[in-house]
């Protein structure tokens, strides 16, 4: 039940601008402003992206296009670009990251999401989200952008790698793109070859476009031949870090790509890990033996912190990516955007931290 | 006094890992229970303030004003000791909700939650009842147990802690500026300065909204502006007893123990375990009493596991107690008059010398 239309929701977002300077200046919290916007419409927030499903529609055997309408928070938002999507499950909010399929007028945002394998949260989003149901994302993330100029462009994506790309795709034919585009999509089977009916639709009417797929399952991997027609070609790619790192082989960094990959969940004990301290700017190796407070303290940052011993929470921080252990509990936390406590936390793999 | 047995290194390790599997079997358990729970304890209290504000514009009319204050008092109680104090413990951090991280909150009071999470999570919790270490014992103003050197202005302790009880929101706020230290010399003004101006920030918003913006409402809307400024200093008031009550009763009573500075250096889980079951009290009494409390009537339990959510005490407090029993320690625990009356007790005793050490 909301007291306002959505519609409204939207237009009246510059009222909160006096608001938001309010909470920035902590005159205002930002909770109780939006409990009183949340009781005005389920969507309505200060600052925070919620937005409305709108549509759900399978592309292919395990992907899923989620159509939504979010509040007016999103702001410069891209296709190509990645979002992570919020569900609380037994009391924990968990994040999924998402690319952004398409990004149209009015909060319109379509997101591609990709069955994963065992995974609760994902099958969670992908089985059980109806339409009408109301679910938060984090701000637009990426760097990926269509190739200024240029002879042409080649895309290449693997799995759900794909969803990226045909955002900027998409973009790309409807500002009337001209110069020839290759798009090849490795998938293991058949059935996995997703946005087949649009693609097909694309090409029949824009010339300059050809869609090619390599079945790994039955043709093998990605083998050089296979991107012979690539050649002169400004190459973007996006699908698992393996994938990447081959290309990366292949073309070093005349290849624009970005990578995703499941975090590590265990290291051997004492291998070399690469942290990356987002906020300082501070990117360090180390190990997981040692804390992330004694190893940000190595690195040269002075983090907050108190006990040293897990009792006070003045060391906690966010972490961004990647998978850490409690030490006392023993628990993994691979959660983006979980609070975690540097000083009983060692990294199980490349770790991403908002210091 | 407390007469506790004396553990060797090997039953202090075993001690303190019957305590972590207690630790880590509530914190496998948490889930959506919890999460309900405290947002419903923040529901009350939004519901409790703002029915409470509304009730005070309706002027001095004494069924209104007295039920107004008192609504207001209630908000002010619950947000500051069962949603304050226990989301910025950490407790909630795990439901990575981003209006309940322990780090982030701000809460309804003079003193800035910076400090407090310095004063408090770091200094208190880590060095609890350790003189020297933990300015939470008799918060510089009191003598509460005869390790603690007498000086001459103790005599009047009864009066200070007087005082204290009816400002205690402002006792805590300037406990971070370590002004004894700034009077003797110990540190510069450069290091007070700063956060001098923190304070002064945080008290222009509490003041502000409680002694101005309601008020100056009240007169835009034609109501009493008295009526509303004094039922928000009633409510601050209300609050402000009610927390030195619960805190002085959770580690200043009659067999809670204190530490000298030596005992604790290179100190272990168990040894840290055993100090905060020693150095705490609880007071007995039903749900909404202990709600009320922030369940700081589970003080030993709180102490043992400060990050645990406060409402899980309550189920871990028998088997901290059966554990206690076993290794011989006494778990100290009365109603709220009995512990209250022996808190007094202290004040009134150590407020001279104790007579051996008189010339």
């Amino acid at each position: 039940m909301s007291l306002l239309p959505l519609l409204l929701v939207r237009r009246l977002t510059f009222l909160l601008r006096p608001l938001r300077a309010l909470v920035a200046h902590a005159w205002l919290r930002e909770a109780e402003v939006d409990a009183v916007l949340a009781w005005l419409h389920p969507a309505w927030r200060l600052n925070r992206v919620f937005a409305r499903v709108e549509g759900r529609e399978w592309v292919s055997d395990d992907l899923l296009a989620l159509r939504l309408r979010c509040n007016g928070n999103a702001r410069g938002w891209r296709a190509g670009q990645h979002v992570q999507l919020y569900l609380e499950i037994d009391g924990v909010r968990h994040g999924r990251s998402y690319s952004l399929t398409r990004v149209g007028a009015g909060g319109r945002v379509e997101l591609g999401g990709r069955r994963q394998p065992g995974g609760r949260l994902s099958n969670r989003i992908l089985d059980h989200l109806p339409v009408g149901a109301l679910v938060e994302l984090g701000q637009a993330q990426g760097e990926l952008h269509w190739p200024q100029g240029s002879a042409g462009v080649g895309l290449l994506a693997a799995g759900s790698g794909i969803t990226a790309l045909l955002g900027l795709l998409r973009e790309a034919l409807a500002r009337g793109y001209a110069a020839p585009i290759r798009l090849l999509h490795c998938v293991r089977r058949a059935g996995q070859r997703a946005y087949v009916e649009e693609l097909q639709q694309l090409m029949r009417r824009h010339p300059n476009l050809d869609v090619r797929w390599l079945l790994s399952g039955q043709d093998g991997r990605l083998q050089p031949q296979h991107l012979a027609d690539m050649h002169g070609l400004a190459l973007l790619a996006c699908g698992p870090a393996g994938f990447v790192a081959d290309l990366r082989g292949c073309y070093g960094e005349a290849l624009q790509a970005e990578a995703f990959s499941a975090p590590v969940r265990d290291a051997a004990p004492g291998r070399a890990v690469r942290l990356d301290f987002v906020r300082s700017r501070v990117e360090a190796v180390g190990d997981s033996n040692r804390s992330l407070l004694e190893l940000a303290e190595a690195a040269g940052l002075r983090p907050a912190h108190g006990c040293r011993q897990g009792i006070c929470a003045s060391c906690t921080c966010t972490l961004l990516a990647g998978a850490v252990r409690d030490l006392r509990s023993g628990t993994p936390f691979a959660e983006p955007g979980q609070a975690i406590r540097l000083c009983v936390s060692v990294p199980l793999g490349d770790v991403q931290i908002d210091l | 006094m407390r007469v506790d047995r004396e553990l060797n290194t090997a039953e202090l390790q075993a001690f303190a890992s019957e305590l972590d599997e207690l630790r880590r079997h509530t914190l496998a358990d948490l889930g959506a229970a919890d999460a309900r729970y405290i947002r419903r304890v923040r529901g009350a209290v939004r519901l409790c303030c703002w029915s409470g504000r509304a009730l005070l514009m309706c002027g001095w009319f004494p069924p209104t004003w007295l039920l107004g204050s008192l609504l207001l008092g209630l908000g002010k109680i619950l947000e500051n000791m069962e949603l304050g104090h226990n989301v910025m413990h950490g407790q909630y951090d795990w439901m990575n909700d981003p209006e309940l991280a322990g780090t982030r909150y701000e809460w309804d009071i003079a003193g800035p939650a910076d400090f407090w999470r310095h004063t408090h999570n770091h200094l208190h919790h880590t060095w609890t009842n350790v003189i020297g270490m933990d300015d939470d014992v008799g918060y510089g103003l009191v003598r509460l147990f005869p390790e603690q050197r007498w000086k001459p202005f103790y005599r009047w302790q009864p009066l200070w802690v007087t005082l204290q009880a009816l400002l205690f929101q402002y006792a805590v706020a300037i406990q971070h500026l370590r002004l004894d230290q700034w009077y003797k010399g110990r540190i510069g003004a450069a290091e007070v300065h700063p956060l001098l101006r923190q304070l002064g920030a945080k008290l222009l918003r509490q003041w502000g909204k409680d002694y101005l913006l309601f008020p100056l409402l009240a007169l835009l809307l034609g109501a009493n502006a008295l009526a509303v400024l004094a039922g928000n200093a009633l409510a601050n008031l209300l609050r402000n007893l009610w927390t030195f009550l619960v805190i002085f009763c959770g580690h200043f009573t009659e067999r809670a123990a204190v530490f000298a500075k030596e005992s604790v250096a290179g100190e272990s889980r168990g040894h840290w375990y055993l100090r905060q079951l020693r150095g705490s009290s609880n007071l007995e009494g039903g749900r909404l009493f202990h709600i009320l409390t922030g369940n700081l009537s589970h003080q030993i339990e709180h102490h043992l596991f400060p990050d645990l959510p406060a409402r899980r005490y309550a189920e871990l407090a028998p088997r901290v107690r059966e554990i206690a029993a076993r290794y011989g320690q006494v778990y100290n625990s009365g109603r709220l008059s009995a512990q209250f009356a022996s808190v007094l007790r202290r004040i009134w005793i150590h407020r001279l010398p104790a007579p051996a050490a008189m010339p």
